[in-house]
């Protein structure tokens, strides 16, 4: 592909100005982007945009010490190289600054749709109004607040002085829909979900409005809660603001290696109950962060973090790796604007064999929390907000909506007294969650 | 650069903005004495509006050639006209405002670039150094530096000529404690709008690697407090915390639009009278706020804008757009993150007007409650104003005195409920979320606080 070709060149230029400069060994990362979206706001189409950017990323070495500068004025190249080396100079030496040698992998298939090329912003504005009449088809005290429908046309090149030079690229259609329900003086919860797509057959915002609305009207007309401790079952939007970030926090070897990760000393040993499995896979087929290689070139594969309860592997990128003697996991993240992190892919926790329904069946008091508005500390695993959407569980059943109810309890005993896992999964942003229900979680009604 | 963009807006048929934004970004992170991060960024472009048949649309470019400026004009403007084919409302005309023209420098003696790397660098390393070492039980440090420096040009063909200089430092420290396998972490960031010296006026950095330290040990012992409504003082921090996100969002013009809370409480009472809340481009009081800004990314003059004035709601925060659909003036809210983010409605520095009582006589007052100071760890609300926000340092207060901290904190409530709840305002003053940036759709910096407030608020512990 072109741009690819011409891309490759710019970064395989930028590899020998660096050492031009004094590098001795260089990473270049570059990214260029075409992306197209149009906005909800007001239920009403806002507005529609275009752009269209490349960014080049240098990391350079001089002996181990590390230095990184980016840009998107490609002008100014030899700047920015020159730049990445003099921050390597000022910088303390670090031995495990290595970058990683090419390995040979088999891309992924799918990522790229040549009929995104002609996706027009017309296109996008169509979609959006599919959205709003969704809306306007299922209850007229229904709002869409916000809502966007987007195009990124991406090719990402990395080329590096170990001889990784790889180019690959990728389209992503993303939308999600923001709803609240009005009545007189009643507001309900903001509602949201969101869902993703590579190929232009495969996009369908309808689903994605119809939920938001159907959760925003839910909760419209919430009364009180009742305060007590037991179980509540977390929907998968709720799973991943109370448990993603602490699954990334605990699970990236970085955290072992600064000391900070509880988990990271744990390896091999039980840390939940032993329904719970997380596996991580960036070569998920229709996956939101699918790619065939991660931000240091190294190719993604699928990785088993949490088996039946125990943990069994940690995250890595290329620093980590050497630092602690052990395979590298392909778990390099961030773009051209950042030196490579570590974070997660496509994270999944393995659905259970019961129900969402058959979870709530056997509750006597108890809680569902649809969306979750607080805060959970990967550190302490303390967690602690507002349970949005929700609704009291009687006997089995729901019973009614309720507001201003605030769940809080700590992650890692939560874990260890998870009680279901249900057979149904949802798409939240780049994770893949079912339902889970916790046992003993505090519930305050204000 | 301006001459080429005003000659293009001169030109243009109908109503264009255009925003010429370079950017160079500095950023220093060193935890437990390694180099997390040196890094420096450096980009540019040019982002464009057009009015079209009522409908905005926009396009970006970092091609800053004539031709690639008019392209990119082009594909705004077709994109309006796009939108305008299935848009419901149309927008009548934006608002007259007070335009900017001339140069709007940042106001400092000492330039972030007169400090070389080296020096952040060696500051960044001994603060991490301090943190560390400061107590037995710290098991991880981290200390980071981080500048933004920009330079716009906004031209819009209705006269707006604005050369803009913005130059924002930050400084951020961590401490992780552990015991017996419980970990516990403290921090403490500032960040403010002019240089070197300007950015550890109030706190030296020794200070803030001190206070971290003495948060995180604290809480290893520390209980968690039981949940429950409870007599609270907040400090200047959670008091700009909750007239921002949780006050703040709900009367920005576009979220009301969108159905917010105060969509039908204008001129009603909505607070205690004793809080008047203000969101204004300048620094009043102090200076130095993150928000600072004399001109919008629309080009229209900042002013100071009373939201509430003694409990009773008196404005909206606008754009043009807004500001014409309610007939009022524009705020100078209309603020964009970078060269591709279109100006949407932001806050800038957002406070409470101190009142008259000295900080020991509302403690003073307190028989059984808590002193809560600073944001904590997460932090949420909606456009119904419910909120939930972590505490940094919550400490019991008996019998008017503080006392023991507890750990894991939350404060919660419906803001509006918990402004009328306030039965006295601290007579202080202090600018507290200079570190903070706003999330809506794109990044802004803004800046809050407000003096001492006391009232009543949900407490989420752990029962």
């Amino acid at each position: 592909m072109n741009n690819e070709t011409q891309l490759r060149e710019r970064c395989r230029e930028a590899l020998e100005l660096s050492k031009r400069c004094g590098a001795d060994e260089v990473e270049i990362f570059a990214q260029t982007s075409r992306a197209i979206s149009a906005d909800i706001e007001k239920h009403d189409l806002q507005t529609s945009s275009s752009q269209q950017e490349t960014m080049i990323g240098i990391r350079a070495m001089v002996n181990h010490q590390v230095g990184f500068a980016c840009t998107n004025v490609l002008d100014e190249l030899v700047a920015t190289c020159a730049d990445a080396v003099k921050l390597a100079n000022a910088s303390p030496k670090d031995e495990n600054n290595v970058l990683p040698a090419p390995v040979a992998f088999e891309p992924v298939a799918d990522l790229y749709d040549p009929k995104a090329e002609s996706f027009s912003v017309s296109d996008a504005v169509q979609q959006t109004i599919r959205m709003i009449e969704t809306a306007d088809s299922i209850d007229s005290r229904l709002i869409l607040g916000g809502g966007t429908f987007a195009v990124n046309l991406q090719t990402r090149c990395i080329v590096n002085s170990r001889g990784i030079d790889l180019a690959e690229s990728s389209s992503l259609f993303t939308y999600y829909a923001l709803a609240t329900a009005k009545d007189g003086e009643k507001v309900s919860n903001m509602a949201f979900h969101f869902d993703a797509s590579h190929s232009v057959d495969g996009i369908d915002v309808v689903p994605v409005a119809a939920r938001a609305c159907q959760d925003a009207l839910g909760s419209l007309g919430a009364v009180r809660g009742e305060s007590f401790v037991g179980p509540i079952i977390l929907s998968p939007s709720a799973v991943q603001a109370v448990l993603v970030s602490l699954f990334a926090f605990q699970l990236n070897a970085k955290n072992t290696l600064r000391g900070s990760s509880r988990w990271g000393k744990l390896l091999g040993e039980t840390v939940a109950h032993s329904s719970l499995t997380v596996t991580d896979n960036g070569r998920m087929p229709g996956g939101v962060a699918t790619k065939s290689f991660d931000r240091e070139g190294m190719p993604h594969r699928e990785l088993t973090l949490i088996d039946s309860g125990t943990t069994t592997a940690l995250m890595h990128n290329a620093y980590t790796a050497v630092a602690m003697n052990i395979a590298n996991t392909s778990h390099g993240s961030g773009s051209a604007r950042s030196t490579p992190g570590i974070g997660p892919t496509n994270l999944s926790i393995q659905p259970g064999e019961a129900s969402k329904d058959e979870l709530i069946g056997d509750i006597k008091q108890g809680l569902l929390v649809n969306r979750f508005s607080g805060s959970s500390n990967p550190i302490s695993g303390d967690f602690s907000g507002v349970a949005k959407a929700a609704y009291l569980i009687k006997d089995g059943k729901l019973d009614r909506p309720v507001s201003g109810t605030l769940i809080a309890g700590n992650v890692f005993e939560v874990l260890q007294n998870l009680s279901g896992i249900s057979s149904e999964t949802e798409r939240v942003f780049t994770a893949i969650l079912p339902f889970l229900r916790l046992e003993g979680v505090s519930v305050t009604a204000e | 650069m301006q001459e080429l963009l005003e000659r293009i807006a001169a030109r243009s048929s109908g109503w264009i903005e255009l925003r010429f934004q370079g950017r160079s970004t500095k950023q220093i992170a060193v935890r437990n004495g390694e180099l997390e991060e040196s890094s420096s960024k450096r980009i540019q472009g040019i982002g464009i509006r057009a009015l079209v048949d009522g409908v905005f649309g926009f396009a970006s470019t970092t091609d800053i050639s004539e031709q690639g400026v008019l392209r990119t004009v082009e594909a705004a403007q077709g994109a309006a006209r796009t939108s305008a084919s299935a848009k419901k409302q149309r927008i009548k005309g934006l608002a007259e405002a007070s335009l900017g023209v001339g140069t709007f420098p940042v106001a400092t003696n000492d330039p972030l670039d007169a400090h070389p790397l080296e020096e952040k660098l060696a500051l960044v390393m001994k603060i991490d150094e301090r943190t560390r070492q400061r107590a037995s039980s710290i098991v991880s440090s981290s200390a980071s530096y981080a500048e933004i420096q920009d330079e716009k040009i906004i031209v819009t063909s209705d006269g707006a000529r604005v050369h803009l200089f913005v130059s924002i430092p930050e400084f951020r420290v961590m401490a992780v404690a552990q015991k017996n396998g419980d970990q516990c972490f403290g921090n403490k960031s500032i960040g403010v709008s002019g240089g070197w010296s300007d950015l550890f006026n109030l706190q030296a950095p020794e200070e803030m690697a001190d206070y971290a330290v003495q948060m995180a040990v604290e809480q290893l012992t520390a209980p968690h407090p039981p949940g429950g409504l409870a007599t609270v003082v907040l400090d200047p921090g959670l008091v700009g915390v909750l007239s921002h996100e949780a006050i703040g969002h709900t009367v920005e013009a576009d979220i009301v639009l969108g159905g917010a809370i105060t969509a039908d409480k204008m001129n009603r009472e909505v607070a205690s009278e004793l809080i008047t809340m203000v969101d204004s481009g300048a620094s009043e009081h102090l200076p130095h706020a993150t928000g600072t800004l004399a001109v919008d990314d629309e080009g229209v003059v900042t002013r100071k804008t009373v939201l509430i004035e003694s409990g009773v709601l008196r404005s909206y925060l606008h754009n043009r757009e807004t500001a014409a659909h309610f007939g009022v003036e524009p705020t100078g809210n209309a603020r964009a993150f970078e060269y591709s983010d279109a100006p949407i409605i932001r806050m800038r520095n957002t406070y409470i007007e101190p009142g008259d009582t000295s900080v020991e006589d509302l403690i003073a007052g307190v028989d059984d409650g808590y002193y809560m100071c600073g944001l904590g760890f997460g932090g949420q609300a909606d456009s119904n104003a419910e909120f939930m926000f972590g505490v940094r340092e919550a400490r019991r207060i008996q019998d008017g005195k503080v006392g023991e901290l507890v750990r894991g904190a939350t404060i919660s409530g419906n803001a509006f409920d918990v402004l009328h709840s306030v039965d006295a305002v601290g007579s202080d003053f202090r600018w507290d979320l200079g570190a903070g940036t706003c999330g809506k759709s794109q990044a802004a910096k803004v800046d809050a606080g407000g003096p001492h407030l006391r009232c009543k608020a949900t407490i989420g512990g752990r029962q």
